[in-house]
């Protein structure tokens, strides 16, 4: 029976409106990501991005940056992968601490995940200040430009073995990236790689990025990366 | 396939919707979408479909599509165009790369249809 005049079937009295929203699709991550670095400027933490393909090089330069800087500042790391703890053991076997985020499948980093793996982190840290946080995002070109996690730079590592083609295959990396890394410059003679169409190609996509040609292998240009971050660090 | 957490926000967002407008059922999603956003169409629609049987209020929700031109303004010239290149586009009028994006960004909720 319908409650409206007590008759045995159902009226189709049913309003349909139209509501206006006009927000992005993306609203909850960025809401998150707000409050994020919010909570990373109160408690002074400049906090870094890293995003590339898969073996970019991601790991191997925190390991080199944590060796040349961690008698001068302190630093924490959130390690994103899909499964396994090895790249945050490979970070704490350097002596610093860090957190691995697995995203059980998802090709990204969220900021609702970075806001936990922060705080388990500072469990580890047993009220010890962090000066910088690194996030090492899941390996992947495409999903991780979307997603910002709170950040203060994304920095988008592409190595020579990839092949130069990548900045303009993966645009919205370049764009939302404030630093590129071109790493594995040690073995350019081994492949087709032209660093300067990369570079150019990054600065017609992004005309504000900071470009450092590096090597992890023979420290080529890693002086400018760590002058990068000091530099970010005393507010230069 | 960031289009299936992009989906779950939104699966999220029209929930809350819904129910701040005392909605019964959702019954029409219209999103803009710009060609230079990154987010291909229908996996967003696949993921969208998949996930929305597990929420009764939008079982039946429609999702159209607004796609959005990539149009720029040229900062030599001011010519406004549009164009299909996403890499490097250049002014139809004097060749320059100096431009701003006028639209084509766009990932966004335009509105719903709902049932009161
Ligand atoms: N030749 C060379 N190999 C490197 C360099 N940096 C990293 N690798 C190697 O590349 C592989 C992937 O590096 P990894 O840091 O794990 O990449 P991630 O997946 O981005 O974290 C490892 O075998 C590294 O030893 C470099 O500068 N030169
Ligand atoms: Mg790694
Ligand atoms: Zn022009």
């Amino acid at each position: 029976m319908c409650d409206t005049c007590g008759c045995d079937h159902d009226h189709e009295i049913k309003d349909s409106k139209t509501i206006d929203v006009n927000q992005s699709l993306l609203k909850s991550n960025d809401e998150a990501a707000a409050s994020n670095r919010k909570h990373f400027n109160e408690k002074g933490i400049y906090v870094v991005n890293l995003i590339s393909s898969p073996g970019s090089g991601k790991t191997t330069l925190l390991e080199k940056t944590i060796e040349a800087l961690k008698d001068s500042i302190s630093i924490g790391v959130l390690e994103g992968d899909i499964e396994t703890e090895l790249d945050a053991e490979r970070i704490r076997a350097k002596g610093v601490p860090a957190v691995q985020l697995t995203t059980g499948g998802a090709c990204h980093l969220e900021s609702a995940l970075i806001h936990k793996g922060f705080h388990k982190l500072e469990h580890q840290l047993d009220g010890k200040k962090l000066d910088i946080l690194f996030i090492e995002n899941v390996g992947n070109l495409v999903c991780p430009s979307f997603f910002d996690l709170g950040e203060h730079i994304r920095v988008v590592l592409i190595s020579v073995p990839e092949g130069h083609d990548k900045p303009i295959k993966y645009p919205k990396a370049i764009k939302t990236s404030q630093v590129m890394l071109i790493t594995k410059t040690d073995l350019v003679e081994h492949f087709d790689f032209d660093i300067e169409k990369t570079k150019k190609d990054a600065l017609a996509l992004n005309p504000s990025i900071k470009i450092l040609v590096t090597s992890a292998k023979t420290g080529e240009g890693l002086d400018k990366w760590f002058e990068l971050l000091n530099d970010a660090l005393t507010g230069k | 396939m960031h289009e299936v957490s992009i989906a779950l926000g939104m699966v999220d967002e029209l929930t809350r919707i819904a129910s701040e407008n005392n909605a019964t059922k959702i019954t029409l999603v219209k999103l803009k979408i710009g060609k230079l956003s990154g987010i291909v169409v229908d996996s967003l629609i696949f993921a969208f479909d998949a996930i929305k049987l597990e929420h009764p209020i939008m079982t039946s929700a429609e999702i159209i599509i607004n796609e959005i031109p990539l149009i720029y303004e040229c900062n030599d010239c001011n010519t406004k165009f549009e164009t299909e290149d996403i890499y490097f586009p250049e002014c139809t009028g004097c060749k320059s790369y100096n431009l701003t994006i006028v639209s084509g960004e766009e990932q966004h909720i335009e509105n719903v249809e709902v049932e009161v």
